[in-house]
Parts: C-alpha cells; structure tokens; sequence
C-alpha cells in the first residue's frame, strides 16, 4: 500500500510536464507524418491499390519504424529520462525527496519504473496511432477502402517486444547520468554522442558492443537489410541495463550530498 | 531530554578547513530553538547533517533519543523541513505539490485543506507553484513541512523573502504550532532581531563552531554586558585620558573610544569634561547589540 502511494506521488509529478508531453509527441509524430504524406500524395501512391495489398499492415510497420529506431526512440528516450530526473534538480527537490521517510532503493526504483512506464505508454500510443492513422485515410477518402490485410497481432507484439528491449541500455545508461548530473546538458550530450557512434558503427563487426544501437540493427533486421549482428543483442540488451543500473544505483546511494 | 542532539559533529567540502567543528548541539523538547549565525557560519550544513541529505563523516547526531543513522525512517516520519529555498514542482499547483507528500507521509487527504488554510494559501486554486511570489513559495514550503504533523519542525531562514507582514505572521503560527501542538522547532537564522521575538533557547555558530546555547534569558544577560557607549571625538588618546580621571575604563577602537554601559547623568559629566578639555566631539552613541557584537564577545 504504501509503495503504490509512493508510486502515485512519482505519477503525479510527470503531469503536465515536458516529458509526459514527449509520450504523446513522440508515439504520434511518425504514424501522423506517414498519414500526412498519404493524405497528400495519395494520388501518386495509388492508396486504393496499396490498402487492398496482403502486406499493407507490415509495410506501414516497416516504414513507421525506420524514423523510430533510428531517431525518433532513441533521442526520445534520451530527452525524457533527462528530464525527468532533472524535475527534481530544476525545481530544487531533492532535498526534500530525500527527507521523507522512505527509503533510497524505493526512491530510486520508482522513478525508474516511472520511465519505464511512460516506456510503454510511447509503445501504445505509437501502435494505436499506427492503426488509427493507418485507417483513417479509407474513412476520409471514398476510393480508399478498409485495409483488406488483417492486422498481424503476432508479429506486431513481438517487435514492440524486442524494440523494448532494446531501449533498455538507452533508459539505464541516460538515468544513471541523470541521476547523477545537475545539468542537463551532460547527460543529453553524452546520449546524443554515443547515439552518433553507434550509427556510425552499425555496419562494424562487433556492433553489438554499443548499447545504443540496438534499436537501429533491429530495424535494419526487420527492413531485410544485410546486417551482420555478432550475438543477440536482447540478451546484451538486457545485460547492458543490468549493469548500468546497479551501477547508477550505487552512484546514487553514495553520493556524499543528498540534497 | 533533547529532541535533537549532536556531539562532536564536524563535517569539511573536500579536503578543505571544516565547516562545521565539533558542534555540540542540544535541542530541548517542545522548544523554539534559534540557530544563529552570519552567512557561511555552517548552519545550512549543520542542519543538514541533522537530516542526512550530507553524509555524516564525524560526530554523533540523536533524534528523539535514537540514533539517526540506524532508525533513519522511523525518525523522518517524525519530521517536517524547509531546507533553504523551498522545493516546489513548478508546473503543480498547490494542492498537486502537497498530494505528493501526502502520499508519501500516507497522511489523510483533508490534511492538505488544513494546512493550506493554515498558511494563508487555501485560495490559490489552478495557479501554477512557478507563478507563487517567493513569499507564497515559502509559505507552500511551510505547508510542505507540516503535511505528516511533525513532531520536529526544521526550518533553514524561512523568512527570506518575506515582507515584514509575512515575517509576523510567519512567527506568529509557529508560535503557534509550538504552544498548541508541542511541535520542537529548529530554526535557523543570520538575523538574531528576526526571531528574538520568537525562540526560547539559542545556539549560536561562528566559523563552524558553536560559540553559544542557552536560553534567551542567558543570551539577553550576556548581550548587556556587551552593551557600551562609543564616543567619536578628535582626539581619542586625550579623550582616554579625560576617562581616567573619572576613574572609567575604555578602550579604543575603529570607532572611536568605547567604554562599558553607563547611566545617562555620568555620560553627561564625560561630554562635560571632554568640552572643559577642548575636545571635540563628533558624536557619543550607544553601540547597537547586533548579532555580530555577540560574535565578538562570545569569541573573546
């Protein structure tokens, strides 16, 4: 009972605040622009014929996450985990967090299970604007009929499950430094460099070292691009969270000041 | 039997001089303890190591007779805090920033009505903390710290960015707390005139180190004897000299010659005999008892 009021409190300061702004942003920007283009272009793409194709749903995934595993995840994640741990520095709490009873492990577990959270929300606000918005141009355009392709659930799931996994490193690394640095510009450009070497190491033998780059060989795995990935990299994935938060947490328990 | 109390607490930044040195510092239960001391004396860091948001590095702190350390939880239960600036979210209003300690203290929900009522801010409705004038935030920062009902009110210069109206109010309902509810309050300050009108008991620190506690009788005495009368003349050794022969003592200092507290008739008799001596005089004033004179004499 009282963890789940510790973790309403935590809730309750992501309300109106930038980052809880990003789930939203970030989940809808890629499937409104996609809709957008067909709107627009829907002439030129011949929208009639592509939503009676048997691969309509799995193109529309594949192209809705080219702009998310390569930026739009990766850059989200860095943006929102900074800012959430910069809601206590920015407004000065910390010390305040730290003088109620409760103990630093709760503390520490909870925002991150707050990131993880809104982790999630961004993976259905994406799949339900992929569909949404996926539909909506045969609901506004009489020579655009219903999607005749049934909507591939399974496989759908599945790569919502292995991008999650991927952001794991992202989300582990950004809030240990998060955590750990008053300013914002530190953890934000450490994330936004190490998202740059990872790309331009995507095509490197031992790509899988680098934590940030799991989204984007994913997505070139899903697009059938050639890509050589070493080992799988759900299990680097999930060892790299491990150790970034153990190693974050012990960062944040021995911090001489509190506050 | 102390509410709060330290022994040999000492606590350096780095491997600089320490900031706070072996301070011994003694609550008593149900007091209005004053912590006083010019800016950077150590008291914010005092304070602080009280809460644990420093990291204890010498020194014993116990709080309602328990060690902080083994029964941390247990103590902060018990504690309500103002640590320097008040931490508000500024995109919350009021009420959402009071929820979220009301949560976490499990307090009930109409604790948040009563204690806003309490600090005058029941009216603010959708405004947004960020939008509060600094002396709202600190009162929202007060309403923060009395969310669980605390046994022990820690409050670090509380009235900064108060106007004078807010500053009496301000003592006035912790003057209240006190009396009705029998709240322990250690609140610091650098202004000894702030909160005379307040505190039973006071601690004083300089450079790290506690040069006074007792109760605001004992610091009242001590503060007369360190009144005096300071004579600025145009010639100070002569005007020492004028002293002797009405058999009073004095010294001379960077503001002229200063001598101990006398009656009103034998200050007239000085003026007398300096003019009898051709000795100017530009001014004979009382010294101001400030803070800082305390410092001074609690240092000699």
């Amino acid at each position: 009972m009282h963890l789940l009021n510790i973790f309403q409190s935590e809730w309750l300061k992501r309300r109106r605040s930038l980052a809880s702004w990003l789930v939203v942003i970030g989940g809808l920007f890629t499937p409104v622009i996609i809709f957008t283009m067909r709107m627009v272009y829907h002439q030129r793409l011949s929208l009639p014929q592509k939503f009676q194709l048997p691969d309509f749903w799995q193109v529309s995934w594949n192209q809705s996450w080219e702009s998310m595993a390569l930026f739009m995840l990766p850059m989200g994640i860095i943006m929102a985990t900074g800012l959430m741990t910069q809601l206590e520095y920015k407004n000065n709490a910390w010390k305040q967090l730290h003088t109620t009873p409760q103990r630093m492990a709760t503390i520490f577990c909870m925002k991150l299970l707050i990131i993880l959270i809104m982790l999630v929300q961004v993976f259905v606000v994406f799949n339900a604007g992929l569909y949404l918005f996926g539909i909506l141009p045969s609901l506004l355009l009489s020579s655009v009929s219903y999607p005749a392709a049934d909507l591939p659930v399974a496989m759908i799931m599945q790569w919502n499950i292995n991008f999650f996994l991927d952001c794991l490193p992202i989300v582990g690394l950004q809030y240990a430094l998060g955590l750990h640095f008053k300013n914002f510009l530190v953890p934000f450009g450490a994330g936004f460099l190490l998202w740059i070497v990872s790309m331009s190491g995507l095509t490197w033998e031992y790509n899988y070292i680098l934590p940030y780059s799991y989204t984007m060989l994913d997505y070139l795995v899903l697009a059938g691009r050639k890509i050589r990935i070493g080992t799988d990299i759900h299990v680097m994935s999930v060892m790299y969270f491990a150790v970034f938060i153990v190693g974050g947490y012990a960062v944040y328990i021995w911090k001489n000041e509190k506050g | 039997m102390y509410c709060v109390e330290t022994d040999h607490l000492t606590y350096r930044f780095a491997r600089n001089e320490p900031v706070v040195r072996n301070v011994h510092l003694q609550v008593p239960q149900g007091s209005i303890y004053g912590f006083l001391g010019q800016n950077g004396a150590g008291k914010t860091t005092t304070l602080r190591l009280i809460l644990g948001l420093l990291k204890k590095q010498q020194g014993i702190i116990t709080i309602f007779g328990k060690s902080f350390e083994e029964h941390r939880l247990q103590i902060l239960r018990e504690i309500g805090s103002l640590i320097e600036s008040p931490s508000l979210y500024g995109h919350l209003t009021a009420v959402e920033n009071l929820t979220i300690y009301q949560k976490i203290h499990q307090a009930p929900k109409n604790r948040i009505q009563e204690v806003l009522e309490l600090v005058g801010l029941s009216g603010t409705g959708k405004k947004k903390a960020g939008q509060f004038s600094l002396g709202m935030k600190q009162r929202l920062g007060l309403a923060i710290a009395l969310i669980n009902k605390p046994s022990l009110l820690i409050l670090d210069e509380p009235t900064n960015g108060l106007d004078p109206n807010g500053i009496i109010e301000m003592r006035e309902l912790l003057k209240q707390l006190q009396r009705e509810q029998g709240i322990t309050i250690l609140i610091s300050s650098h202004l000894l005139a702030e909160i005379e009108k307040l505190v039973t008991h006071v601690g004083i620190i300089n450079q790290g180190q506690l040069i006074f506690q007792g109760t605001l009788p004992e610091l009242m005495s001590r503060r007369e004897q360190s009144a005096g009368i300071v004579l600025n003349t145009s010639d100070s050794q002569r005007t020492m000299g004028v002293l002797e022969q009405l058999h009073l003592g004095g010294a001379v200092e960077s503001s002229g010659v200063v001598l101990p507290f006398v009656q009103k008739e034998i200050v007239a008799n000085i003026a007398r005999e300096l003019v009898r001596s051709d000795i100017a005089i530009y001014g004979i004033q009382q010294r101001t008892d400030d803070l800082e004179t305390i410092f001074m004499n609690a240092i000699k």
